[in-house]
């Protein structure tokens, strides 16, 4: 009867243990209403899922700052480093706990048919030109910062030197300020004319995807996508503008410090940078975010491997995005709210982001800034339509860059390689 | 069944049905995402838990025990399903259709299995996975072999060495890809005044990631050996010693022959480790290095079949094609570790 008892007992735990268990969870079912999906009106707290980690602090004190101007709640979730949003957003998915604001580069906005909310006619779209407009969904992306990349430039080294950055827009001008640079090197105190990084297996974003972007956009209006749509067609390349292309980076190639060009990292090549090393530097306004990091004044040049190229690559290069079943309004609400002065102060001046907006009174902190509103002033800034290449080109094309630095290849059978590579890759 | 009360067949069967309804009721909330009354969980767990009591209470004599032993095995065979055998299927199935992750358009048959054998840079992937596989189990195990006879000798400061030699076993993959990776680039280049480091060719990037393996990966095996040696009993060496074997013929003749079964485990565990490497791989070249092979300029050298499919999956956002290349993967290992096994247990029959 004892042993009876016990065991009664024994089971009696187990069961009120896995009950237990289960009961947290369901509370939190119903409570943020998340897992379901399906009824969420009566919720107003708003989940954002954030991509970058370096800005988590400042959007936690954004949320706060929301709460307390508007009573709404925000809540703030930050994937980056080495884990890629877009996977964790997939799990997200499955597991029906998506958040109602995610993170998403414009190429993958086509997986997300469907199931984002249209954000048209909304008041922040009136003061921007950079939010996310898709054929078949609708205004779908806001712009949260706006990045821009080109060869960046110290202003003092090249006014040292005698280089008028305002004359760099023709190969010729570019091949005739490297060549004056490196002769006066050790007159200037830097190690080479160009940081420039080719090493694939780290920096293939880099030269995968930003320097490409060059050859898709440089020169181009912002909403020109002459040779994005080339590309995307069966992955066709302009086989003339790539052989110009390749030719200046042949020169980039030439004027590279050694040490960095192939197997160099990210950090050794901005650190050369911010310590005056190079003249230029083959990144865009993220590498330099604090006034504090250097003592020159830093410029952006076009990258003109053609006559008359000036315009640098300027955009959001991701957008915030709402779940069209999570809480549309919510999120609508906060998007208003944040292209607004309180928020943008919070975005501007302490996350040391550029604003989109152009009623934005702050201006921002970046070195590179002075430089990025000159070009989008002028409307001479193109787009990043580098993003809408087919997802993992760039680990592809990257590894011919790298060949190119290392020697070999030159330049013709560099445009045939990458175009071979290129062909292959949208083929399969 | 005429031994037990009505109540108790009443109670059994009343709690298996119950338990049974509920927790229908409770994935069918969870499957329509609907919960009313937010008690989906409690639903499911209570209905469990019913089931189970009523199962205990099931009037049988001739199959109680096997019904105890039924429950006391489900929590870890339900676990097992959950994490092993659901995923294989749903994996399996997944790999005919084109699911990108988020939404699954269509069924497409075979056509990610016939892609695969159509794309240059997965059959340079199992290629060199291939030559992996192969120079590793040799490299591995003659070294660990080496390290573990050097280890059983009687020299000074045995448990420094061992302790040493086992350590980069311990340091993850990851890490480790990139203290090499810095080693190769920065230290390597410096001895041999190079500009650029090994990584930054497909060949000798290929020799790079083997160093490093065969550096994590013989410690560990050394230890599997040195426990395989002191095995052999110490009457067996001693009268070979009498009849005047030399240590040559001790170690041919005696000590390899004792340790078959050790050299078994050995081999099987390099060869699917070998298999499956990935995070050195990752961490050190990340498949990087350029090749020519069948005509065409492929950019991953140094891609071996698990990068491959990771990347297929999680970078070029193709899980369906990703999917496909692991269940041939799967096969393949599942295949190669039979037979290795089948051949190694003969051979340890014969002797």
């Amino acid at each position: 009867m004892r042993k009876r008892l016990l065991s009664v007992l024994m089971v009696g735990a187990m069961a009120s243990s896995l009950v237990a268990c289960g009961q947290p969870n369901t509370a939190n079912n119903g409570g943020s209403n998340s897992q379901g999906g399906g009824a969420s009106a009566d919720s107003s707290a708003v989940r954002l899922l954030n991509g970058k980690p370096e800005i988590d602090s400042q959007l936690q004190d954004l949320a706060k700052l929301y709460k307390e101007e508007t009573g709404n709640e925000l809540i703030v979730e930050t994937i980056g480093g080495d884990t890629n949003a877009s996977d964790e957003l997939k799990k997200m998915y499955q597991a029906g706990n998506m958040p109602d604001i995610f993170v998403i580069e414009a190429n993958q906005a086509a997986s997300w048919d469907g199931k984002l909310a249209d954000l048209k006619g909304e008041d922040w779209t009136n003061n921007t030109e950079f939010e996310l407009v898709d054929d078949s969904m609708g205004t779908i992306g806001f712009p949260y910062t706006v990045e821009a990349t080109a060869l960046g430039y110290n202003a003092d080294v090249l006014k040292a030197a005698g280089v008028d950055p305002s004359t760099l827009t023709s190969p010729d001008a570019y091949a005739e300020a490297f060549k004056k640079l490196d002769s006066k090197k050790d007159e200037l105190g830097i190690k080479a004319v160009l940081g420039w990084c080719a090493e694939p297996s780290n920096l293939g974003w880099s030269s995968g995807t930003h320097v490409f972007g060059q050859y898709l956009d440089a020169g181009l209006a912002a909403d020109d996508t002459t040779y994005i749509d080339l590309l995307n067609d069966g992955g066709q390349v302009d086989h003339d503008r790539m052989l110009a292309f390749a030719e200046f980076v042949g020169m980039m190639n030439q004027y590279s410090d050694p040490d960095l060009l192939v197997d160099g990292t990210y950090d050794e090549q901005v650190a050369g940078f911010k310590a005056g090393d190079y003249a230029f530097i083959t990144q865009g306004n993220w590498c330099v975010t604090s006034p504090d990091d250097v003592d020159f004044e830093c410029g952006f040049a076009p990258y003109a491997f053609e006559d008359g190229i000036d315009t640098i690559i300027a955009g959001p290069p991701s957008y915030w995005v709402a779940y069209a079943d999570g809480n549309v309004d919510g999120a609508k609400a906060f998007f208003n709210w944040c292209a607004g002065d309180s928020a943008q102060n919070i975005l501007v001046n302490d996350a040391g982001l550029v604003s989109p907006f152009s009623d934005c009174q702050y201006e921002a902190v970046n070195p590179f800034y002075a430089s990025m509103k000159t070009y989008i002033d002028a409307g001479k800034f193109s787009g990043w339509h580098t993003m809408l290449k087919k997802d993992g080109l760039q680990n592809q094309t990257c590894q011919v860059f790298a060949d190119y630095a290392q020697g070999k290849l030159d330049a013709e059978s560099f445009t045939t390689t990458i175009e071979q590579v290129i062909k292959d890759y949208y083929a399969n | 069944m005429g031994d037990f009360s009505v109540r108790r067949k009443i109670f059994s069967f009343g709690c298996m049905v119950i338990g049974v309804a509920m927790m229908i009721a409770g994935l069918y909330m969870a499957i329509t995402l609907t919960d009313f009354w937010g008690v989906r969980g409690t639903l499911i767990i209570a209905g469990c838990v019913a089931f189970f009591v009523g199962l205990y209470f099931f009037p049988t004599f001739k199959h109680h025990r096997g019904i105890i032993n039924f429950m006391f095995l489900f929590p870890l065979l339900f676990a097992f399903a959950v994490t092993v055998i659901i995923p294989l299927v749903l994996g399996i199935g997944y790999s005919f259709t084109d699911w990108d992750g988020i939404t699954l358009n269509k069924f497409v048959k075979f056509d990610n299995y016939t892609r695969m054998f159509h794309e240059p840079q997965f059959l340079w992937s199992v290629l060199i996975t291939f030559l992996f596989v192969v120079l590793n189990i040799v490299l591995v195990n003659l070294v660990a072999f080496l390290l573990a006879l050097l280890c059983t000798s009687k020299l000074k400061g045995l448990g420094f060495f061992r302790a040493a030699y086992f350590v980069p076993n311990l340091i993850g993959g990851i890490v480790l890809g990139y203290i090499w990776q810095f080693i190769f680039s920065k230290v390597v280049t410096e001895i041999l005044n190079s500009q650029a480091s090994m990584l930054t060719e497909t060949k000798t990037a290929l020799i790079g990631i083997v160093l490093v393996y065969v550096w994590q990966y013989a410690g560990y095996i050394m230890l599997i050996y040195i426990t395989g040696l002191n095995t052999v009993p110490g009457d067996v060496l001693e009268a070979s010693s009498i009849d005047g074997a030399n240590s040559w013929q001790t170690l041919f003749q005696i000590k390899i022959p004792m340790i078959a079964p050790t050299i078994t485990i050995c081999t099987f565990l390099t060869l699917t480790s070998a298999f499956k490497q990935f995070d050195v791989n990752l961490s050190l070249t990340n498949g990087t290095g350029s090749v020519n092979f069948m005509g065409k300029f492929l950019s991953k050298g140094t891609q071996m079949l698990a990068l491959n499919i990771y990347d297929t999956a999680f970078v070029n956002n193709e899980y369906a094609y990703g999917e496909a290349k692991a269940v041939f993967f799967f096969i393949i290992l599942a295949i190669v570790s039979i037979c290795q096994v089948r051949i190694s247990n003969k051979k340890e029959v014969e002797l």
